[in-house]
């Protein structure tokens, strides 16, 4: 049957307006307080923060999970978790979880962490759903929770990020997008310190006390400073 | 019983002596015993002392004389008779002058119906030598005799060349020779002592400099005589700065690079601020709070050069990165804490521009499909919107262009929202029936500045 369509529109209720501000995701600033990043490319702004004392933090399109040194929050609640940082895997509902200090891994889902069993040697980087970014010897791997070799990636001493389609890893002078069948996009910046995932489609890369947004949507690639701490 | 005839022998004594007279060194009260010694006295000069009568005694005085008698000495003081209550003081200014060399005195006296104390003043009139200051400084003979050093830029010197002559007889001996004070010294000349002979000169310079900005008071103390030294210092006006951006037309939502250098190298090294300021095309919204500078999100940030350099340091950094916000208007770049030789202020235009979209997706949903669209207005006059719904060969859908005017609730929500012109919006459209054979929609958004045009194809 063809479809009808009415000649009548809404406009989506988003919260209490149609209309809303655009959210980027969320990064801890220099003084440990969640902030959310608002905005579009280009144009970003820090809204209020809204947790203090936060290790850790990373942000999906519709969850932002952060990491106190004794809890995961997130919008709807919070639960107890290992002391220290803890590096995230989130989706759309549910995180994959990593506690450095503790070396274990958890399922994160409804304000709840379920233990994994999961075992791998080296440094943990980062988690995705293509495996886990570790580091070892001879460079970083990708491997499975089982601890299965997927793929070599590089042997930069520099922060590593998994993304949904492809790898951000960093050198000392640059950033480095990596895609499968694609060309190296390369980003000139020195000093990375650590890469996280700031929204569905940015990566917050930390040099000192600066914070960068780097879009990582195929063909829109670009490297953005996002404000400082300023209220 | 022998004791009595002595009692009322000391009572009387003890009234007498309720006057007490002190020369006065500061606050500081030094009695003054049978004579006053006011020492050297250049001729031609005035000298003053502050001496103060003070009733020791318990009962009121009447002060019904109170001079200084003598060639050249003045008293200032209240008309008389006056009281002074038992413990109160009243002062007054002795001064002295006399054009002839000589030893000159003068009886002190304080007299009251039933009492009086007096010394004797002694002042010594010397040939004092003759001070001449040279341009670009000038003098006045005062009172008080000053020097005036002038405008000075901070960090630079002004040099004063003086002659100090002995218009006497008689060689001179110059014993207390010094100046005082900060940014002034003696640079070249004789040192204390030393002597003048008769109807020569010594020369000598007092250099002022300082490195911040501000008014300056010294002393220059030849024997007797004291000369104020003032002296005003500016800072350096810095070449005018020039702010410069990296290539490329100015739009909104942009991060830009400011430079900022000075066409010749600067005299002194100088800090301040370079600030920014937005003045929106549109009385929508009265400012943009997105126009910041990065690095501390902040619209002032501390700039530095150093001296003999032309490069400025703008955060500790040779650039400093801004964004443009998604407004239309000027922003305007300023300077402050810092003279500069013209005025660096620049500005950048951020024109109107049809709307942008940053991210827009087209997704079907039992019942509806679903139109997110992310972006911008920098006219803040979006809201008219045209949606041509299409078949997945290309063909346009009945009814055709559909026509919707969301200005309203654009306005409303740019109005409420202090975040600049961007916007996160959804529009659904109800449909009934099989709604895969809907492939894509075209989007029109119009604003002031133009239509943005977008086609979407339904995931």
């Amino acid at each position: 049957m063809r479809s009808t369509l009415f000649i009548f529109w809404s406009l989506c209720v988003y919260a209490q307006s149609g209309i809303q501000v655009p959210a980027v995701g969320a990064m801890v600033d220099s003084s440990g307080k969640l902030r959310p990043v608002q905005g579009v490319a280009g144009n970003f702004w820090l809204g209020s923060a809204t947790i203090s004392e936060v290790l850790s933090a990373s942000c999906s399109e519709r969850l932002c999970l952060a990491k106190t040194d004794s809890k995961i929050l997130s919008a709807t609640g919070e639960t107890d978790a290992p002391s220290g940082p803890a590096i995230f895997s989130v989706g759309a509902a549910e995180a994959i979880v990593y506690f450095p200090e503790s070396r274990t891994f958890a399922r994160w889902h409804d304000d709840t962490l379920d233990a994994l069993d999961w075992m791998v040697d080296g440094e943990v980087l980062s988690i995705a759903a293509a495996g886990i970014a570790v580091r070892k010897n001879d460079g970083v791997w990708i491997v499975r929770p089982d601890g299965a070799v997927i793929d070599w990636v590089t042997d930069t001493p520099g922060p590593v990020l998994l993304l949904a389609e492809g790898v951000l890893f960093a050198t000392p002078v640059e950033i480095i997008l990596r895609r499968r069948n694609v060309s190296d996009v390369r980003f000139g910046l020195t000093g990375a310190e650590s890469m996280t995932a700031l929204g569905a489609h940015y990566a917050a890369i930390r040099v000192g006390a600066l914070t960068y947004a780097l879009r990582t949507e195929g063909g829109r690639e670009q490297l953005f400073l996002l404000p400082g701490d300023a209220p | 019983m022998k004791h009595v005839p002595v009692l009322a022998f000391l009572l009387p004594l003890a009234a007498q002596a309720q006057l007490a007279l002190f020369s006065m060194n500061g606050s500081t009260e030094v009695p003054i015993g049978a004579a006053l010694d006011i020492g050297k006295v250049a001729a031609g000069d005035t000298f003053s002392v502050r001496i103060r009568v003070r009733n020791t005694g318990s009962s009121k005085a009447d002060i019904t004389r109170f001079s200084a008698d003598g060639t050249g000495f003045t008293l200032d003081r209240p008309s008389l008779p006056f009281p002074l209550a038992p413990g109160s003081a009243q002062d007054v200014l002795l001064s002295f002058s006399a054009s002839m060399p000589a030893l000159y005195s003068a009886n002190l006296q304080v007299n009251t119906p039933v009492n009086s104390v007096s010394a004797i003043v002694l002042a010594t009139v010397v040939a004092g030598p003759v001070l001449t200051v040279f341009p670009a400084c000038t003098g006045s003979d005062g009172p008080p005799a000053s020097i005036d050093f002038g405008r000075v830029q901070a960090s630079q010197a002004r040099l004063c060349n003086f002659y100090l002559r002995n218009a006497g007889t008689q060689e001179m001996t110059i014993a207390n020779f010094r100046v005082t004070g900060s940014g002034f010294q003696i640079s070249t000349g004789p040192k204390a002592p030393f002597k003048i002979a008769a109807g020569d000169t010594a020369a000598f310079v007092i250099t002022f400099s300082a490195n911040a900005a501000g008014l300056y008071t010294g002393a220059l103390a030849i024997e007797t005589r004291t000369y104020v030294l003032t002296g005003a210092v500016f800072d350096t006006p810095l070449p005018k700065p020039l702010l410069e951006f990296d290539a490329g037309p100015i739009q909104s939502a942009q991060q830009r690079r400011l430079t900022m250098r000075l066409p010749t190298a600067a005299l002194v090294s100088v800090s301040g601020i370079v600030n920014l300021a937005f003045l929106p095309d549109t009385t929508i919204v009265a400012d943009d709070p997105a126009i910041v500078f990065l690095a501390t999100g902040t619209r002032s940030l501390p700039f530095s050069v150093i001296q003999g350099s032309t490069q400025i340091l703008i955060n500790n950094g040779t650039s400093a990165l801004f964004q443009t916000g998604t407004s239309s208007g000027r922003i305007r770049f300023t300077i402050s804490g810092v003279s500069t030789d013209g005025d660096p202020t620049t500005t950048l235009t951020v024109p109107a521009s049809p709307v942008s979209i940053d991210t827009a997706t087209a997704a079907r949903r039992t019942g509806n499909l679903d139109i997110a669209l992310i972006g911008f207005d920098n006219t803040y006059s979006a809201g008219s919107m045209t949606f041509t719904f299409l078949d997945t060969s290309g063909g346009t859908l009945p009814p055709g262009a559909i026509r919707a005017d969301f200005t309203p609730e654009f306005r409303a929500f740019f109005t409420k929202v202090f975040a600049g012109s961007t916007f996160q919006v959804r529009i659904s459209f109800p449909v009934t029936g099989d709604t895969s054979g809907i492939g894509s929609v075209d989007v029109q958004m119009n604003n002031s500045a133009g239509v943005k045009a977008q086609h979407l194809v339904f995931q």
